[in-house]
């Protein structure tokens, strides 16, 4: 009932205290649409891995690629499964790969090695297996040969990642960088490619591979897959659609981020809505007059409460959309974590969703109401007469 | 000074608008009371333009709290136009003053934030009319007042006397029976003073609205028809 | 009175404004004091570890394993007081699936030398090493499974197949926090029997005289030409390794930490800029009365200080049950590999109240500035 002019105006009169409570309330608002964009990019990432369409098979139990060891004569059984997809001559699409960490130094770090994971594929399949898979830069490498292709997100972030570089992962195991792969922007552009035999002999895995992959000829094939490969114990297999194998491997690690993100956000919180309180109140002691009269020409005491506490909702919302703002501006930074599943580096993005901005608008709202309650009340609790008393 | 020289117009031997008995009013400095009014009567008529004057603390501003609503005394019946408002709830008393009472207050009270029509205008955001009709009665006081050229200017782009014109604009703009006046005219210089005074007895005159103002200039009290003297919560 | 008193009375003016600000500098401080910690904890890890071990592992990546045969090459050279091998088994206890632990199949001849900080009564530690299927396991893992003494007990494996049994010989208390109370160990002979690849070890530990990085590339060295190298390195190194994983993060956490400051300074300066703009005629009357403009810089920083002061001691009371009882607790249960300790260390909680007190200063800057500048007249024309 009281205009919102007045509120409007009276925040913006006062521009020194009101700007310390929206920036206060800025930084809040914009550590907690970073971490949800995080978090949001991580899941975004991985689960671009997903597809129904398409399966993984690992031993059973493992919790990653790493730890899966499924002999290399399974591979065709598995691939004899049905609802496999099969190419022009009743060709299974399907391939065994190998996963393996190897230890990369950063650019600018040499001797601080990090984990980067590295995988034997069959060059040959590689576009029928993975349809998103693309060269962007280079070649693919030659099947057999000691060529390896670089993943967009990693190239350039480790010593001699380079298209026309040579990397030693291993002693007495150069590769040549040949090419650059894109893989609509999942995880897997995290990654190091090599030849699937090239890879074997070098790090001793005759006769296995990590992992099996295959296309479905149609999603719903999969229950039949799934049925024909985990029933036979002996094999000790399990099977699983991209998208589920993912969804295990960014859960944790998504989980961790927001967490963190929301406690430090809370308590953050805090500081921000007692700022917005010590504004508010130094705001009602220089209007008693103006509130006094208010009360005094017939406006009631919730139209003084509702009044404030709006407010201070007005100031958190300009922090708010201030921090928004900041935040969309992280969509342009490349962040590097520590997959605790697979131990590997992954290079993951700040994601903007459209629940990213609801929740912080809530958190927004909910820190003005907070902030403006009580200084409200008490502008309410104020009778005419002393508040006009000079 | 006993100058109780009262005006009455033809035919009016109405009730009174304003009846005050056997008021008290006591405050509290910590935990000392402060007794202001104590067992006071006064009868206030219809249209009567009212002068109350006494020195500091004699409780002339309380006995005007008093009868504007904005205030309930310790003790004692206040009833206006009819109706005791001394029992009145919060919320009741204020909607009643925003029917009954027009304020005009010494330093003017006006929102600085908002433009003259607006703070005109601020009153009858307590009435149903549409936005159309409110800027139409807002700009109608302001006429009245003589200030229809200033509706879109800030406070502080005003005088002290225009500031004042723009008070008693929103404090008439609810046509309201009774206008309250506290030192209407102690922040203001002689020339503007006198404008105030005549604007405030025109409205009594032409607009048949009831006036009670405290002051301690001698010229306002001039302008009233009746006086009365308040000396330590007793009138004289 | 001196001036501080006086600043520090003036405080009591505005009694629910200096309350807020108080309140809201120690919640900035409490915040600031749980991100370090984080980070303080992180390392105190590798802060821990013992400066003579030094740890052996293939050189590509550690969850290759090494030739058995590697463990005597070492014990061999020069500098190697003793030297111990662990393989990963990636155990499971098949009635609680989700509870992780630590279980590893080591040499039980050398294991409890080279880590003395794991102390176990004398016969337990007889007893385990005569019995091929024994085990030794952390009090709180036991506890979580209702492992006793002389029970019989079956594992899984995340990589290897069946069912494993092993017979509880007893347990282990270590001597130090950043030694895991979730691992269990037993037999290398045993597990090798039964795991598909044959002589193989993950990683060898050793305790080495003399400098234990010379030692470390004396044995890197040895294995060069080998089919398989190795990389060796103090266990403090081999610790922080793991971090640069989350440096990332460790960043990120520095940079909030850095926000949460600047937040307590916009708290600060708020309030010292209102209580300045309040007292101009007051200034005005002391400036009169003889005091200098220097005297008002002191005043109002003076008075800020003691906000800052009086926030910084509150987080500090605040930050102890909160962040080291509370949440350190917690994570000292559940996450122990990251944060074995997580105590505020007296650098860290000294720093926050240097930094509380500091940024009060700065924060005062301005309007200290401002009130010292006044022209005497004008302030005092805002009298009344």
């Amino acid at each position: 009932m009281i205009p919102l002019s007045y509120n409007l105006r009276s925040i913006v009169v006062r521009r020194t205290t009101s700007a310390a409570a929206v920036i206060g309330i800025a930084l809040v608002v914009f550590v907690l649409a970073s971490t949800l964009m995080l978090s949001a990019g991580i899941r975004d990432t991985l689960s671009r891995n997903g597809g129904v369409d398409s399966v993984v098979v690992i031993r059973k139990g493992s919790d990653n690629e790493l730890s899966s060891i499924i002999d290399q004569n399974k591979v065709g059984t598995i691939l004899s499964a049905p609802g496999v997809a099969r190419s022009d001559g009743d060709i299974p699409i399907g391939t065994g790969e190998i996963a393996m960490i190897v230890q990369l130094a950063p650019t600018g770090n040499p001797l601080g090695l990090t984990n980067v994971q590295m995988r034997g594929v069959d060059p040959t399949v590689l576009q029928k297996i993975r349809p998103r898979f693309r060269i962007v830069e280079g070649r693919m490498m030659a099947p057999g040969t000691d060529e390896a292709i670089v993943g967009r997100a990693i190239e350039g972030q480790f010593e001699h990642l380079a298209v026309g570089d040579t990397i030693e992962p291993k002693k007495n195991l150069p590769l040549k960088v040949v090419g650059t792969f894109e893989d609509g922007g999942s995880s897997l552009e995290s990654e190091l490619w090599a030849d699937i035999d090239t890879t074997r002999a070098a790090f001793g895995r005759q006769g296995i591979v990590s992992s099996v992959r295959a296309r479905l000829d149609d999603p719903s094939s999969f229950a039949a897959f799934e049925m024909t490969v985990e029933s036979d114990k002996n094999l000790g297999l399990e099977a699983m659609t991209e998208t589920e194998w993912s969804d295990k491997q960014s859960q944790f690690l998504s989980i961790f981020v927001t967490a963190l993100g929301v406690i430090i956000s809370f308590f953050f919180a805090i500081g921000a809505i007692i700022g917005a309180m010590i504004t508010m109140y130094a705001s009602i002691a220089n209007r008693q007059q103006e509130i006094g009269t208010l009360r005094a020409i017939g406006f009631r005491r919730r139209h003084v409460l509702l009044s404030f506490i709006l407010e201070s909702v007005l100031l958190a919302l300009t922090g708010g959309v201030l921090g928004c703002l900041a935040a969309l501006g992280m969509s342009f930074v490349k962040f590097s974590i520590l997959n605790f599943v697979t131990f590997s580096q992954m290079v993951f993005k700040f994601h903007a969703t459209p629940s990213v901005f609801g929740v912080a608008l809530v958190f927004t709202v909910g820190m003005g109401v907070l902030g403006g309650l009580l200084p409200a009340m008490r502008a309410a609790r104020m009778s005419p007469v002393e508040a006009m008393r000079n | 000074m006993m100058d109780a020289t009262a005006q009455q117009k033809p035919g009016a031997a109405a009730a009174p608008l304003v009846s005050l008995r056997a008021i008290k009013k006591t405050y509290w400095r910590g935990k000392e009371p402060v007794p202001v009014l104590d067992g006071l009567d006064l009868e206030v008529p219809a249209g009567s333009f009212e002068a109350l004057m006494g020195p500091s603390g004699s409780g002339k501003s309380t006995l005007l709290h008093l009868i504007a609503g904005l205030d309930r005394p310790t003790a004692g019946e206040v009833v206006v136009g009819g109706k005791t408002i001394s029992t009145m709830g919060e919320s009741e008393l204020a909607r009643w003053r925003a029917a009954t009472i027009g304020f005009i207050f010494q330093s003017f009270n006006l929102i600085p934030v908002l433009t003259a029509q607006q703070n005109v205008e601020l009153p009858l955001l307590l009435t149903k009319l549409s936005s159309a009709d409110r800027k139409k009665r807002a700009q109608t006081a302001l006429r009245i007042v003589g200030l229809e050229d200033r509706l879109h200017h800030f406070p502080r782009q005003l005088s002290g006397g225009q500031e004042q014109r723009v008070a008693i604009a929103r404090a008439i703009v609810n046509d309201p029976q009774i206008l309250v006046a506290d030192e209407p005219t102690g922040d203001l210089d002689r020339q503007s003073a006198d404008d105030v005074l005549t604007l405030m007895t025109r409205l009594n005159q032409e607009l048949g609205k009831t006036i009670l103002m405290v002051t301690h200039d001698p010229a306002a009290a001039e302008r009233a028809s009746i006086r009365r003297r308040l000396d330590k919560g007793v009138l004289v | 009175m001196s001036l501080l008193r006086l600043a520090a009375t003036n405080l009591r003016r505005n009694l629910l404004r200096s309350l807020l600000t108080i309140a809201g500098v120690s919640v900035a401080v409490v915040t600031f004091l749980m991100l370090r910690t984080v980070i303080w904890a992180w390392n105190a890890a590798a802060d821990e570890a013992v400066p003579d071990r030094v740890v052996t592992r293939h050189k590509v990546t550690f969850i290759m394993t090494l030739p058995h045969r590697y463990l005597d090459d070492i014990r061999q050279t020069a500098g190697v007081r003793e030297a111990t091998a662990a393989n990963w088994f990636g155990g499971k206890e098949p009635n609680h699936p989700n509870e992780f632990f630590q279980a590893l199949a080591v040499d039980p001849e050398t294991w409890f030398t080279v880590y003395p900080e794991m102390v176990i009564p004398e016969e337990d530690l007889a007893d385990w090493k005569t019995d091929r299927q024994g085990m030794i396991t952390g009090d709180v893992i036991a506890g979580k499974f209702g492992w006793k003494k002389g029970d019989t007990v079956t594992l899984e494996s995340n990589i290897f197949e069946g069912e494993w049994q092993f017979h509880v010989s007893g347990f282990y208390t270590p001597t130090k926090r950043s030694v895991d109370r979730n691992t269990v160990m037993f037999h290398w002979a045993y597990f090798n029997e039964q795991s598909p690849g044959k002589e193989q070890v993950g990683w060898i530990i050793s305790r080495t005289q003399g400098d234990p990085n010379e030692v470390g590339r004396r044995i890197d060295r040895m294995f060069d030409e080998r089919d398989i190298q190795t990389v060796s390195q103090d266990e403090a190194t081999f610790q922080r390794s793991w971090l640069a994983g989350f440096s990332a993060i460790i960043y990120a956490i520095n940079i909030v930490s850095v926000v949460i400051l600047l937040i307590m300074m916009m708290i600060l300066g708020n309030t010292v800029a209102m209580g300045v703009r309040e007292r101009i005629p007051e200034y005005g009357v002391l400036r009169a009365i003889g005091f200098l403009p220097r005297h008002l810089v002191a005043l109002v920083v003076g008075e800020a200080v003691v906000l800052g002061l009086l926030g910084g001691l509150l987080g500090l009371g605040l930050a102890y049950p909160i962040v080291q009882e509370g949440i350190g607790r917690w994570l000292e249960e559940n996450v122990q590999g990251f944060f074995p300790y997580f105590d505020i260390s007296p650098g860290n909680a000294v720093l926050a109240v240097l930094l509380a007190i500091g940024l009060a200063v700065l924060a005062s800057a301005l309007p200290a500035l401002q009130a010292s500048r006044l022209g005497v007249v004008d302030a005092l024309r805002r009298v009344g």
